[in-house]
């Protein structure tokens, strides 16, 4: 991704506001942080913010009050509102100030990234292409269809993703371990060598005998390098 | 046995048992009395027809005695004379229901009266009551049953003359005790067909009253039934009644109320505590996620991130420490007491606070040396508490005072600070469980609310006097 969405996280939890900045940025956001409302609101008006992750307990003013506010001035971007708050009354207060979507605490990241992920589409905000085209591979999401130079690859599920990951992180550098958990899940028990397996299949089918896209970081893990 | 019958029956019964007593006695003795006047009337009426009789034949100037030879005209009657009339007076005392015996002043039989068999049969007569007679007793009665007859016996004696005190003989009258049997046994029928009718009556009104006193009770059972199977809102409310019913009633609303008070303040409780636990554990998760996804392969991030979850867990266990000790507190007055001197107790405490925050002015104010019995370890848990309190809400140069003073009563120990106070509306909270006003998140949670329990699990009690900007003062009030 060349143009990075912004994303704003208000949140005097430090804990929180230290893993959402973590796990926002990995996923390729540009993440600025406030512990206070007031700091929220004048980092609101200096950037461009594409979309607001909002605590309702802050220390200075009210997460609803602030939601007010930020409408009141002009502000039209998403609002995600987080909260430790379950109670339905909350979630109508919050989405009555102005909030657009309600995640209460503890949370999934992945269920996170997926409502901001249709916050920014539902905005019309710069988004994940649906088609990722990375030289002469390209990757359907929806579809899951993969071509080489135009030509269709039959990939498997596991492959796909792995090819998935790489193309969408260029260069970044995947230990095997965050492969595995990754593509395999969180709860998997097994050797990191299936790894290998897999990424040696996917090298065969896309070429890589001779091009080198996905490059071997000796005890590490891979990286992916697109012909540009 | 009776002990397993209900109240209702018991109390039934024993106004029943009541009833039937009293009724029972005022019949048996009506009955008699009117037994006692049916007698006596008919001894009266009998003894009445047969005085002309007696002395017509006795005494009267006018008589025309069969044999005149043995009783000279105005004179007295003898025994002879007795003997001659004795078979005519006794057929004249004879009548349908009453039949007569002569007999002489000997006790032997003379004449009987009787001929026809619609008149009384005559009963042998008792020698003992025949004496009594001739002794002169004029009012000897009694009854005896004869061939099936139920006969009254009156015995006169015949006197030489009507107020001598010698005896000729003894009339022996037998009368038919039929119709006074009939009148008793009407009357005994009436009394019984009453009684019983009372009986009846008596029994279902008092079930009625008992029932009517009772009924709250029944009510009562289901109500505590109900509370039992989990429903405190259940409450038994009787219409306004003042007896012990009504009171018991009244006192038992009372306390499910309170019950409910505490249930709900310890639902609460549970409640908020296991909101506190929540955001540290969401934390913690939420940072293991970002970490497994990837974050991990950045040790830089990954180091942060789990300082950060160190930090949460160090949170967690604190907040359980305090809740466990708010538990123990709560159940069992568990102190170590021990006496010790205050002034080199509260200085400790002193230099511990300029540890914690050496920016802020410490001041010890002095109060007379002495010693105080208390757990000290608990103190001084107490003491930490509001030092942490009052250096969160003070500024860097503020000043933090510590202080003490004996009483008559105890000793006084307070934390003043010149810090931003506390607002007048979350005061009246401060002491309560996870309480931190107007909807903060207060990394106190408990210290203020465990500091009450240790100060009133010593018997003692904490106070707080704040002025919005101005600061707050702590004030714990130790017995000695």
């Amino acid at each position: 991704m060349s143009e990075k969405n912004k994303l704003l996280i208000i949140e005097d939890e430090t804990t929180i506001l230290e893993l959402l900045k973590a796990g926002l940025k990995y996923e390729g956001y540009q993440v600025f942080t406030a512990e206070t409302g007031r700091e929220g609101l004048s980092l609101l008006e200096k950037e461009d913010v594409d979309l607001l992750i909002l605590d309702i307990m802050l220390p200075d003013i009210d997460g609803f009050e602030l939601c007010r506010k930020i409408r009141a001035k002009g502000f039209d971007l998403p609002i995600l509102m987080l909260t430790a708050k379950k109670e339905v009354q909350d979630r109508v207060t919050g989405l009555d100030a102005g909030a657009d979507d309600y995640l209460t605490k503890p949370f999934n990241f992945e269920e996170l990234l997926a409502r901001v992920r249709a916050l920014l589409r539902r905005y019309g905000r710069k988004q994940e292409a649906t088609v990722l085209i990375r030289g002469d591979l390209s990757l359907n999401l929806e579809t899951r269809e993969v071509t080489l130079s135009g030509r269709p690859l039959k990939l498997t599920p596991i492959e796909f993703k792995l090819l998935e990951l790489f193309m969408k992180h260029p260069k970044r550098v995947f230990t095997r371990q965050t492969l595995l958990h990754r593509v395999w899940g969180y709860d998997y028990v097994g050797n990191t060598n299936i790894v290998d397996v897999h990424i040696n299949h996917l090298r065969n089918k896309i070429g890589d005998q001779e091009r080198k896209l996905i490059r071997t970081h000796y005890g590490v893990g891979y990286s992916f390098h697109p012909e540009d | 046995m009776i002990k397993n019958l209900s109240l209702k029956l018991k109390l039934t019964l024993l106004f029943s048992g009541l009833l039937l007593f009293i009724l029972g006695g005022l019949g048996l003795s009506f009955y008699g009395y009117l037994r006692h006047f049916l007698l006596s009337n008919t001894a009266t009426r009998v003894r009445a027809q047969a005085k002309p009789i007696i002395e017509h034949w006795l005494y009267s100037e006018l008589a025309e005695p069969p044999l005149v030879g043995y009783k000279v005209r105005g004179g007295l009657p003898t025994s002879e004379y007795l003997k001659e009339i004795a078979a005519p007076l006794a057929r004249d005392l004879t009548s349908r229901d009453t039949s007569a015996l002569i007999l002489d002043k000997k006790g032997r039989i003379l004449a009987a009266g009787k001929l026809l068999p619609e008149e009384p049969p005559i009963p042998p007569p008792r020698s003992k009551a025949i004496n009594k007679a001739l002794s002169g007793e004029n009012e000897v009665t009694y009854t005896t049953w004869f061939r099936g007859n139920h006969l009254l016996i009156l015995l006169i004696p015949l006197r030489k003359a009507p107020q001598a005190e010698e005896i000729l003989g003894v009339v022996q009258l037998a009368t038919y005790l039929r119709p006074v049997d009939q009148t008793l046994k009407g009357f005994r029928d009436l009394l019984l067909a009453s009684l019983v009718i009372a009986l009846l009556i008596g029994a279902g009104l008092s079930s009625l009253l008992v029932t009517s006193v009772l009924k709250p009770l029944d009510r009562m059972i289901l109500v505590c039934q109900a509370i039992s199977s989990g429903d405190l809102s259940q409450r038994v409310r009787l219409p306004e009644r003042k007896d012990e019913i009504g009171r018991l009633a009244h006192s038992f609303d009372h306390m499910v109320e309170q019950l409910q008070r505490t249930f709900e303040a310890q639902r609460q409780f549970m409640a908020n505590a296991a909101h506190e636990l929540r955001t540290p554990l969401a934390a913690i998760q939420g940072s293991l996620e970002v970490l497994l996804r990837g974050v991990q392969d950045d040790p830089e991030t990954a180091a942060r991130l789990t300082k950060a979850m160190f930090k949460e867990t160090k949170r967690l266990a604190r907040l359980c420490e305090e809740l466990l000790d708010l538990t123990r507190l709560q159940v069992a007055k568990n102190l170590e007491k021990q006496s010790f001197e205050i002034g080199p107790f509260l200085s400790e405490v002193l230099e511990q606070g300029k540890l914690l925050a050496p920016d802020r002015v410490w001041e010890l104010t002095e109060g007379p040396q002495g010693k105080i019995l208390a757990d000290p370890d608990k103190l001084k848990q107490v003491l930490y508490n509001l030092l942490e309190n009052a250096i969160r809400h003070t500024k860097s140069g503020d000043r933090i005072q510590l202080g003490w003073k004996f009483s008559e009563k105890g000793v006084r120990l307070w934390v003043s600070d010149e810090g931003e106070g506390i607002p007048l509306e979350v005061l009246p909270y401060i002491f309560e469980p996870f309480y931190s006003g107007q909807g903060r998140r207060g990394k106190a949670g408990l210290g203020l609310a465990l500091a009450k329990s240790i100060v009133e699990a010593h018997g003692g009690k904490i106070l707080v006097q704040s002025t919005p900007g101005r600061g707050t003062t702590f004030v714990i009030d130790l017995p000695l």
